[in-house]
């Protein structure tokens, strides 16, 4: 019979970091979090043992040299995590301050063994690790001390059945350090600074035992401690019903006359992108699409990636929202990244069984993203897109398209390819007059309206108006009187 | 039950030196207080993490009772308790009493200024024990 070892996983009660870590982290696993100061190693740490401890199974917070455990305790309970009522019962903070002083690595081995033995710890933090290092280093034999023991401290804690955390300030992980190879586990937290602003990112060097995710991963501190972004596909993998989905119904846009000019509505699952210039009226598309769902009983989302976002939304969108039709996904938080975008998004589309969403725009979308995300923009777009589709609801974005009469453009981002349909939105010049057209570009696998049709905005929202076919020159922006006009054209349009 | 113990603790040493007892005595009730404090907090902080809390202490409170001020230069390496006792033996009963107390106070004031009241409680619940327990009753005539 083949009995292999179980290796049990807990589960970390850091949002995200599961996923990331490959599905929990190893019981009895050496690991080590390490980074530059200000990363959120200690918080992370403080979120991981607060979560993970319990009466059956304590922790012990060693404090070597570095932060003061008084101030370490006076920062700490700032954080939602932070239980009070743990310590003494779960949890034990132990100083090794004055141990580490005395610059004997065997001193400080003895103490770490001494209150192991006393407290049975499930858990152990050592923190910081690199203050152990530096201690070590007084006594004029650095390394060979140091290996023997993380060696001693990795088999003690092993053979102890205790789950460990070293933690570490290193700011190279380059740096030939016993500590990497020993450790089963190495969590490096970084933060990315490009211009003024700041982007916290994580990073599974090594985990021994499982598939990690590989790569950076973006991460945010707030008042509930960490919250890991995972990529977006393992984080929101494909339900079973999504392609259910895809084969119900077309939703209609809540704009008379664009449906049958989509071929009878937008295929349910699909991504649209309404490109126009600006004040071409795509917002107020956006917010027919969102008042039509409601009005079908189907629920909305709606990211505004605006300046002003009250300034900006509409009385009808606003109204969406305050009745709970339709969620709300704005960028309260500085320097997003896409995956936490996608996050937000897919939270609140969980949140109200959403079908429908909307992005307006991609041009607010992009300032808020950290310029550290905006090179790889159209990348990140297709992520997203793919992960919605994979969710299996139906978008809508919108992107600001500057008016060029020399050449006929639908994204600024070249992300025309990405979505499954198109319309676009321009503005012409006749009799002196500043008009709108509108046309039906691209609906994926499906027949559409090729006509170019006028639309006006009103108090009711847009009206469809009919083609101008007494006109030629139309993308040109300044039309011009057909000579010799066939009258047919003029009231019904080819199809 | 509140988290600052200061009234019971005061209350507790008065009725101490108003039974008659010593200034050694008294002295002796604070000291063993304040090992409690070490026991409790030690591990935790570190020796001299308490040794820094309670110099601190002592010097705030000696604004009031400038005898309890801690003359030892420079930084406190250990809790030296035995200097502590002979300054509260120095005194009468009374003003040990009231000297201690302020002390236990300042002591309490000032962690929980860094840790929070409710943090600082838990720590120091084991030191705290004897005032709280000791009701009116055990002393009343």
């Amino acid at each position: 019979m083949i009995s292999n070892a179980v290796i049990n996983r807990l589960t970390t009660g850091v949002p995200g970091l599961d996923d990331v870590l490959g599905g929990g982290l190893p019981e009895f696993s050496f690991n080590l979090i390490a980074g530059q100061p200000g990363c959120g190693k200690t918080t992370l740490a403080h979120q991981l043992m607060f979560a993970l401890a319990t009466p059956e199974r304590p922790a012990i917070y060693f404090t070597v040299l570095g932060e003061p455990p008084l101030k370490m305790l006076r920062y700490q309970q700032q954080f939602e995590f932070f239980d009070g009522e743990a310590i003494d019962r779960s949890v034990r903070f132990i100083s090794l301050s004055d141990d580490a002083m005395a610059g004997e690595l065997e001193r400080v081995l003895k103490r770490i063994v001494d209150e192991v033995a006393a407290h049975n710890p499930a858990l152990v933090f050592v923190d910081s690790f690199r203050s152990v290092v530096l201690a070590s280093e007084t006594d004029g034999h650095p390394h060979n001390g140091l290996q023997q023991f993380v060696q001693q401290l990795g088999m003690l804690m092993t053979s102890w059945q205790a789950t460990t955390f070293l933690i570490g300030e290193y700011s190279t992980e380059t740096d030939a350090n016993p500590v990497f190879t020993v450790c089963d586990g190495l969590i490096w937290l970084r933060q990315s600074v490009q211009r003024n602003s700041m982007v916290r990112k994580m990073e599974i060097v090594k985990m021994r035992g499982q598939p990690t995710l590989p790569g950076l991963h973006t991460f945010r501190i707030g008042a509930a401690g960490l919250e890991v972004f995972p990529p977006a596909s393992v984080a929101n993998p494909v339900p079973a019903d999504a392609m259910a989905a895809l084969q119900a119904p077309r939703l209609l846009m809540g704009v008379p006359g664009l449906d049958a000019m989509l071929g009878g509505g937008l295929p349910s699952g699909y991504s649209l992108l309404v490109a126009g210039p600006s004040g071409s009226g795509k917002s107020i598309l956006a917010a027919a699409f969102l008042a039509e769902g409601a009005r079908c009983g189907e629920t909305g989302v709606i990211a505004a990636f605006e300046q002003h976002p009250n300034r900006s939304r509409s009385r009808l969108v606003a109204d969406l929202i305050a009745s709970g039709q339709v969620g709300l996904v704005e960028n309260r938080a500085a320097d997003l990244s896409i995956d936490e975008v996608v996050f937000m998004l897919m939270r609140e589309i969980r949140r109200l069984g959403a079908r429908r969403v909307v992005i307006d725009s991609l041009s607010g979308f992009e300032l808020a993203l950290a310029p550290t995300f905006r090179d790889d923009f159209r990348e990140s777009l297709s992520n997203l897109v793919t992960t919605l589709a994979g969710a299996g609801v139906t978008v809508l974005m919108t992107s600001e398209l500057e008016d060029r009469y020399t050449d006929l453009r639908f994204s600024p981002y070249g992300t025309a390819f990405m979505t499954d349909a198109i319309i676009v939105q321009r503005y012409i010049e006749v009799d002196s007059r500043l008009r709108r057209v509108m046309a039906v570009v691209k609906v994926r696998a499906s027949a559409h309206s090729d006509e170019l049709r006028e639309f006006s905005i009103d108090a009711g929202g847009i009206r469809m108006g009919a083609m101008l076919a007494d006109h030629e020159g139309l993308l040109g922006g300044r039309p011009t009187k057909k000579r010799d006009v066939d009258p047919k054209a003029r009231t019904t349009g080819p199809r | 039950m509140s988290s600052d113990p200061s009234d019971e603790i005061a209350a507790s040493l008065m009725r101490q030196a108003g039974r008659g007892a010593s200034a050694a005595q008294v002295a002796e009730s604070v000291a063993a207080t304040c090992r409690e404090i070490e026991d409790a907090l030690t591990p935790i902080v570190g020796t001299r993490g308490v040794a820094a809390l309670l110099h601190r202490s002592a010097h705030v409170a000696a604004q009031t009772h400038a005898w309890l001020s801690d003359t030892e230069p420079g930084l406190p390496q250990t809790v030296d308790l035995r200097a502590l006792t002979a300054r509260l033996a120095h005194q009468s009963a009374a003003d040990a009493a009231a000297g201690g107390a302020l002390l236990l106070h300042t002591f309490h004031t000032l962690l929980a200024s860094l840790i929070g009241a409710s943090l600082t409680g838990r720590l120091l619940r084991s030191a705290w024990a004897p005032f709280l327990s000791s009701t009116p009753m055990n002393t009343s005539p």
